[in-house]
């Protein structure tokens, strides 16, 4: 991809954050690691999910991606994560 | 309740606003256009996906009687694709050399640090003879 350095990434706040509000349990933390390594999963469910409605829309020769082609795609998606 | 509402939409909005950037980056690097609605709704699915992936993580760090997620338990939950896990595995190995080093970086400049103070010390005694 583009260079290294304007690279898009999610925030580590916003990460712990999102995982902390949906545990069941108070006690449940999150080390430094794991929440980078999750924020790497977020990034590439988005990348996966926005390459594969690419793909749907250039096989229904579309130069714009629309929000059916991305719903054909997300049940494979959600399968494969 | 209404606090946790509040949060709930600032997280929407911040997970809208880095997925908004990296669909944009993406459908540029394609040729293509994308809808404010498509983004949209990947945002959303992404946001929901989250919740999926915290009570995988909790029910992973419980079984193994742990009270702190690990890089572990993230790994497990990228186990039904080999191109996912393997990836994971990768990066998750980059994150902990990229760590490393920046903790020796960080030893050194303290290190570095405290020798000048000493030597600063240093000079202003003889100075003072």
């Amino acid at each position: 991809m583009a260079n290294a350095g304007n690279e898009v990434v999610f925030k580590k706040e916003t990460v712990a954050k999102l995982l902390t509000r949906s545990f069941k349990e108070d006690k449940t933390k999150v080390s430094s690691d794991a929440g980078d390594a999750v924020a790497e999963m977020l990034k590439v469910f988005v990348e996966e999910a926005t390459r594969r409605a690419v793909k749907q829309a250039d096989s229904e020769d579309c130069d714009t991606v629309d929000i059916e082609h991305f719903e054909k795609i997300l049940p494979q998606l959600l399968l494969d994560f | 309740m209404d606090e946790d509402e509040a949060q709930k939409q600032r997280l929407k909005a911040a997970v809208h606003y880095t997925v908004g950037r990296l669909c944009q980056d993406i459908a540029a690097d394609c040729e293509k256009q994308i809808t404010k609605q498509t983004i949209a709704a990947i945002a959303e699915t992404a946001f929901r996906q989250c919740d999926v992936f915290a009570k995988d993580l909790e029910a992973f760090a419980r079984h193994a009687k742990r009270h702190t997620v690990t890089v572990d338990d993230v790994k497990l939950t990228a186990r039904r694709t080999t191109a996912l896990y393997n990836y994971i595995q990768q990066k998750s190995e980059e994150l902990a050399l990229n760590n490393q080093e920046l903790k020796k970086e960080k030893r050194k400049k303290n290190a570095a640090k405290r020798k000048s103070k000493d030597m600063e010390a240093e000079g202003e005694n003889e100075l003072e003879d």
